[in-house]
């Protein structure tokens, strides 16, 4: 879902990365506030962790592996901001070091894997977590379904970027995204359920941690 | 420690590798974007494109091997972003084919957008290799701190980047010690309980090393902000670099609008 640059029109590239830079700003402040210096050593190490996590592929069907993105873990742990704040930093290194996402696309992509699949992460996490009642069992099945529709929504975003620039018609490239990351949003869902439910398990109180 | 891969070769000496973080910054920047904007099917705008980038490698004396080996390695994921392009729908029909529910056609007019992105992509790409092999990312950070990155960010890359190696061994031993008790029977689905279990572990202690540097720092008296010594240096040749840079993909451009 990394978009590379040459994808986008110059309009898309401007309005996303707006978007992003003004979202990382905010996202900046309100850590800032709430947090105060605590948050800078946390962030960057838990960037580090996604950083790491990316790195551990689990097989998928026909000889392909697939990773995790973190994002909706990110949020569902520490908070949407956190989680804009991290993915971002994560998403800026990827481009930098591994050319992963293009340099002026990475507006886009901070928009789609930050903003919206971590602010769609925490607001369906919430949203299930007072609709099924305070147990583990539910914060499991949350947790799966937030991750579910974070790559979802994140893959629906992206597709409207590319259908916007002219890549390629949005009846073709929207239901090919999103039908393909149904499928990966299903790993990234049970990746995140286990991951809960180990921290559930052996330091519960990280899931009662102040959320930004 | 055995991941030089991050910014391998950044550490040699050339003349590109001698220039200020800064200048390489900028340049790359306006590199990829002139790049971006150019229009579909000029194909004169990018061959010139390639003799630039191609003279900057020949300067930076670094193996042309390497470029192409981390070309190859993004490549593919381009390619899976790309694999929807050449499906327009106006346009003289190359092939059609029936996908279950959908009816979908390859034609001449979305191939050539396809490979116009495709050299777009590469070209950016082969331009931000050469950033980063011929500038440690550390130096990168003090750049974009300086072109007013926000503080705050550059610190908590900075932090990032000190902690990769340190949880990338961490992963390689999680992973040697999962492989050794999973003796030829690995390679299914149901390894993700697994995964999963294992990048929890990961989270619970980054996040313990997150409070105890945290703890650290306090106690030396960390108050928000970092100080480091070693300022950069902008000099002439920085300067000359930006001006004979912008000046050629300027006159690029502009011979593209010629022809």
């Amino acid at each position: 879902m990394h978009i590379p640059d040459g994808f986008l029109n110059t309009a898309t590239v401007v309005t996303t990365g707006v978007v992003s830079a003004g979202g990382i700003a905010n996202a900046v402040r309100i850590a800032n506030k709430k947090l105060g210096e605590r948050h800078i050593p946390m962030m960057g190490i838990l960037a580090a962790f996604i950083f790491a996590a990316q790195m551990l592929n689990f097989p998928v069907a026909g000889g392909t592996s697939g990773h995790v993105i973190g994002a909706a873990l990110v949020a569902i742990l520490l908070g949407p901001w956190a989680a804009v704040i991290i993915m971002s930093v994560v998403l800026i290194a990827q481009s930098l070091i591994f050319q992963d996402g293009g340099l002026l696309a990475l507006g886009a992509n901070i928009f789609n894997m930050g903003v919206v699949a971590g602010f769609g992460a925490y607001y369906i996490y919430r949203l299930m977590g007072t609709l099924l009642g305070d147990s583990n069992r539910s914060r499991l099945v949350s947790g799966f379904v937030a991750a579910w529709s974070s790559v979802l929504l994140a893959s629906i975003a992206c597709a409207i970027e590319l259908a916007v620039s002219g890549t390629s018609p949005l009846s073709v490239v929207l239901p090919a995204m999103a039908g393909v990351h149904a499928l990966i949003g299903i790993g990234e869902g049970l990746i995140t359920v286990a991951v809960v439910s180990v921290v559930m398990s052996t330091r519960a109180d990280l899931l009662k941690l102040q959320r930004i | 420690m055995k991941h030089s891969f991050l910014d391998q070769y950044s550490d040699r000496d050339s003349i590109i590798h001698r220039l200020d973080p800064r200048g390489k910054l900028v340049v790359t920047t306006a590199f990829i974007a002139a790049v971006v904007m150019t229009p579909f099917g000029s194909w004169l705008a990018y061959g010139l494109y390639f003799i630039v980038i191609a003279a900057l490698i020949a300067l930076s004396r670094l193996p042309v091997s390497h470029f192409i080996k981390r070309s190859l390695v993004i490549i593919p994921f381009v390619l899976l972003v790309a694999a929807f392009v050449p499906f327009f729908k106006e346009g003289e029909v190359a092939g059609s084919y029936n996908l279950w529910l959908w009816n979908i056609s390859v034609t001449h007019s979305g191939l050539q957008v396809l490979y116009n992105i495709m050299i777009k992509a590469w070209l950016s790409i082969l331009c931000l290799i050469l950033l980063t092999s011929t500038t440690s990312f550390n130096n990168i950070l003090k750049g974009l701190e300086q072109l007013k990155m926000p503080k705050v960010i550059v610190m908590i890359m900075s932090f990032m980047y000190r902690y990769i190696f340190l949880l990338t061994d961490e992963v390689l031993r999680m992973k040697q010690a999962r492989d050794s008790r999973n003796f030829g029977g690995g390679r299914k689905l149901w390894q993700i309980g697994t995964v999963g279990s294992m990048i929890g572990t990961l989270f619970i202690r980054s996040y313990e090393r997150g409070e105890r540097v945290y703890a650290s720092m306090v106690a030396r008296g960390f108050d928000g902000h970092a100080r480091t010594l070693g300022q950069l240096q902008f000099s002439r040749r920085d300067a000359l670099f930006i001006a004979v840079l912008g000046t050629v993909l300027v006159s690029i451009s502009l011979i593209n609008l010629v022809y």
